[in-house]
């Protein structure tokens, strides 16, 4: 090949034609290849520990730390050492700690996208021990602008809460105090006159009966007068019954009775109809009285909550003092139960129905879609612990407790696997004087409900400056004890929560203070009269509205120790109250009252009066009309009986004899 | 990124240049499947090993992905009731208890409805698709490159000492 100028042009290197293999791609993929094992190598377990410690913290709402995490993709293994879980309370103690975690994960479920771990190991736990720092605390997250005013569940906490404070007095020991301080309520008692329900409804049912009364009276004026009923008498004794001439006069006389008995009828109408309006005004105006009497209890029912007049039963005084010493932990249950609610995957618990459908517009997520699983018979579902077992050797040093546990079955599928997920629990904590401790929990998810059970007992633990009652009037603490607790429940659909509980505390030094001395006489007599302080807990209801029935053997002795002190000065505070409703309400009730049956009385007097005599008018004519009627009939009876007699005797004639 | 992006390019420069409609095709093809599975699953895994070791215009590949990947995301209902159809249906019943308890097989997450759905939507449409996307190379090489490149401005910019800096380069360096 040449130019046009003639020199030799070089050849075209024709360039190699590639095959469908792109063998080149292979050092590529080697480099990727290569660089993924050095990540998990190297990178992986100290990024999976930061994210294991942040996903703790948002959740929990407290620092997690993890000491040591190390994985094994070959070994399928994964091991977490120094574990600690900070108390959110007291961030300077952390709620539990574990001292190795440990399990491997089968390559067989793996294979087939399922976690399956054989056993699990959780040892060196330690609980409620102090941190070498305080950990951090999440702060409450802070309310959105849309989201202002409280939610459906919110409120219904706040329902809760409010009917629960209504029920209970919280701080009735400082109300006692206060009754036997003697205060005088008379003065607040002025400042809440205004504010009576029963005494506005009393102004109310003045004015109905002012403008009602006026309407009786013309009514009852308008009443037929005894006058013209006498008068309807006259008529009808004028008016001629026997010894007619003709059939006209009979005819006359039938027409002018008939015409008074109409006459007595028409005023009986009136009478009936003014009577029955009446009868229906007055029955509403009864009404309104008794509307009256039932707002005089309220009122008196509320201005005694108001004057914070305690009631002195022993049920009463166990349930307001121990309320808020159990309040925390069923606060910390429900705190639990919502995190539960939150982070559990949707289809292994949410199984109720949420109590108010939330509607929000939002853009169409992505769809999950439905995920099936295709199980047989000793398949394995998609997350399978099979065993956890827990043990931990008691080491003053390390402040870890003896604990022995084993939980069975923790699973996304217990219906494939068809058991429940077990636990149980047992084991003393000798460093912080705890004993006997054993816990078993049932979580039964293989029903349409998910059911949660547990029984728990400890044996023995100490009560060190534990508060049971902090008013500015009485403070009562526990300043050394020793308790064992029973409990026993059950939370059905994460809802519907029942428990039994049973504390007994022995061996108490108590510290009691009141600003009252005779209060403070009476407390230290009556703890000190207590060997063994009981207390009874039995809760039932729906989530969070829990209806809790408390029983101690304090509250019969509190009873007893107050009783004679303070029932006179209840009785005279209560007594108090009803004088000054009776002051503000009872006269003028009374007076309306009395006003009014004397309407009544008049109104059912008059009537009754004009009805008998109308009734005895009517009658009157009635028998009148009758008698006329025949006198005119024996009067035809005789003439035919002659006209008979006389065509006999002409027959007889006329025959001969 | 750098490599996606170079991918990309190469993608371009191939559709309008006179060769590798197949690759093309096939890069498009495969892009539709990738786009119909969901990102951490075993077919996935599959389909970029295919793209990676076979001759296929990975920029191709890329691209559509990104696009079928809205597209199956406006299919999601459509695709859940066909995946629905199918992992109800009794007949398949018994394949699917084995398919589910075998190795790796549920790796491809085939037990979820959408999963499911568009699987079958992209794996079915794939080879179709694969011919419908080589006719529509062919018809733009023809109508749109053809008539752009006898434009009298693209002749302008084809004399230019860039312009043959450019193709030398990429005769240097692909």
């Amino acid at each position: 090949m040449t130019t046009t100028s003639g020199a030799p042009t070089p050849p075209v290197k024709k360039p190699k034609k590639k095959g469908p293999i792109r063998t080149e791609a292979a050092v590529p993929l080697l480099i990727v290849i290569v660089l993924t094992w050095a990540y998990f190598h190297f990178l992986f377990d100290r990024h999976l520990r930061s994210g294991l410690e942040y996903l703790g913290y948002q959740v929990i709402g407290a620092q997690v730390d993890i000491a040591n995490l190390e994985t094994s993709f070959w070994k399928g293994s994964f091991r977490l050492q120094g574990l600690q879980i900070t108390n959110s309370q007291k961030p300077d103690r952390n709620m539990v700690a574990i001292g190795d975690i440990r399990f491997d994960v089968l390559w067989d479920g793996l294979l087939r996208a399922r976690f399956v771990v054989d056993e699990m190991a959780v040892e060196q736990i330690q609980i409620d021990v102090p941190r070498k720092s305080p950990g951090r605390v999440k702060p409450p997250e802070p309310i959105k602008p849309e989201e202002k005013g409280p939610s459906a569940m919110e409120k219904l906490k706040d329902k809760a809460l409010q009917q629960t404070e209504q029920t209970y007095n919280q701080n009735v020991l400082g109300d006692l105090a206060a009754i036997l301080g003697g205060g005088s309520s008379a003065d607040q008692m002025a400042k809440i006159e205004g504010t009576l329900q029963s005494k506005e409804r009393l102004k109310q049912l003045e004015a109905s009966y002012a403008e009602k009364s006026k309407v009786w009276q013309e009514k009852i004026n308008a009443l037929p007068k005894p006058k013209e009923i006498d008068a309807l008498g006259a008529k009808i004794k004028a008016i001629k019954t026997s010894n007619f001439k003709s059939p006209q006069e009979l005819v006359e006389s039938l027409n002018q009775l008939k015409a008074v008995a109409e006459e007595a009828d028409q005023k009986y109408k009136q009478l009936q109809e003014t009577g029955n309006t009446l009868n229906s005004d007055l029955n509403q105006f009864n009404q309104g009285l008794k509307e009256l009497d039932a707002l005089v209890k309220k009122d008196i029912a509320e201005l005694e909550t108001r004057f914070k007049i305690p009631k002195l039963d022993a049920k009463n005084l166990a349930q307001s003092i121990f309320r808020p010493y159990i309040e925390p932990y069923l606060n910390r249950f429900t705190e639990y139960r919502g995190m539960a609610e939150k982070y559990m995957p949707p289809n292994l618990m949410k199984k109720g129905k949420p109590d108010e459908a939330e509607i929000q517009i939002q853009p169409r997520p992505r769809a999950d879609g439905v995920t099936y699983e295709f199980g047989k018979p000793r398949a394995y579902p998609i997350f399978w612990v099979k065993k956890i077992s827990i043990s931990s050797k008691a080491s003053p040093t390390l402040g870890t407790g003896d604990l022995a546990g084993l939980v069975t079955d923790v699973t996304s599928n217990q219906i494939l696997i068809g058991k429940p997920t077990t636990a149980s629990l047992k084991g003393d904590f000798p460093s912080m004087s705890i004993s006997g401790f054993e816990f078993k929990g049932i979580f039964d998810n293989l029903k349409a409900d998910s059911k949660i059970s547990y029984d728990m007992k400890v044996a023995q633990y100490p009560l060190v400056g534990r508060p049971l009652i902090q008013s500015s009037d009485v403070s009562i603490a526990f300043e050394k004890a020793n308790a064992s607790i029973e409990s026993k429940g059950q939370l059905v659909a994460l809802r519907e929560f029942e428990f039994t509980l049973g504390n007994y505390i022995k061996q108490v030094d108590y510290q009691i203070q009141a600003k009252n001395e005779v209060v403070d006489e009476i407390l230290k007599n009556v703890f000190k009269s207590l060997p063994v302080l009981t207390l009874d807990v039995k809760g039932e209801g729906r989530l969070p509205g829990l209806g809790l029935a408390i029983n101690s053997n304090l509250g019969p002795e509190l009873q007893r120790g107050f009783e004679n002190e303070v029932k006179r000065k209840i009785d005279e505070a209560k007594l108090k109250i009803q004088n000054y409703i009776n002051e503000q309400v009872g006269k003028e009730k009374a007076k309306l009252e009395a006003e009014f049956n004397k309407v009544k009385g008049q109104v059912d007097g008059e009537v009754k009066k004009l009805q008998a005599q109308l009734d005895s008018k009517k009658q009157e004519a009635e028998g009148k009309m009758n008698s006329a009627k025949k006198d005119e009939e024996n009067k035809a009876k005789k003439g035919v009986e002659n006209e008979a007699k006389k065509a006999a005797e002409e027959l007889k004639k006329k025959l001969g004899f | 990124m750098t490599l996606i992006l170079k991918q990309i390019f190469a993608f371009f420069r191939m559709l309008n240049s006179e060769t590798g409609s197949n690759q093309l095709a096939w890069g498009l093809a495969l892009g539709l499947v990738l786009g119909f599975s969901p990102f951490l699953s075993l077919q996935t895994f599959l389909v970029l090993l295919i793209c990676i070791f076979l001759r296929v215009q990975m920029g191709a590949a890329f691209l559509s992905a990104f696009f079928f990947k809205f597209v199956a995301f406006l299919l999601d209902p459509l695709t859940d009731f066909l995946g629905r159809k199918v992992l109800e249906s009794e007949a398949l019943r018994p394949a699917f208890v084995e398919l589910y308890n075998m190795p790796i097989v549920p790796l491809t997450r085939f037990n979820n409805s959408i999963v499911m759905g568009s699987g079958l939507l992209g794996f079915v449409l794939a080879i179709p698709m694969f011919f419908i996307f080589k006719r529509l190379i062919q018809q733009y090489r023809v109508t749109v490159v053809a008539r752009y490149k006898g434009t009298k401005i693209w002749k302008a910019f084809a004399a230019t000492s860039f312009y043959k800096w450019y193709n030398k380069y990429e005769e240097l360096y692909g």
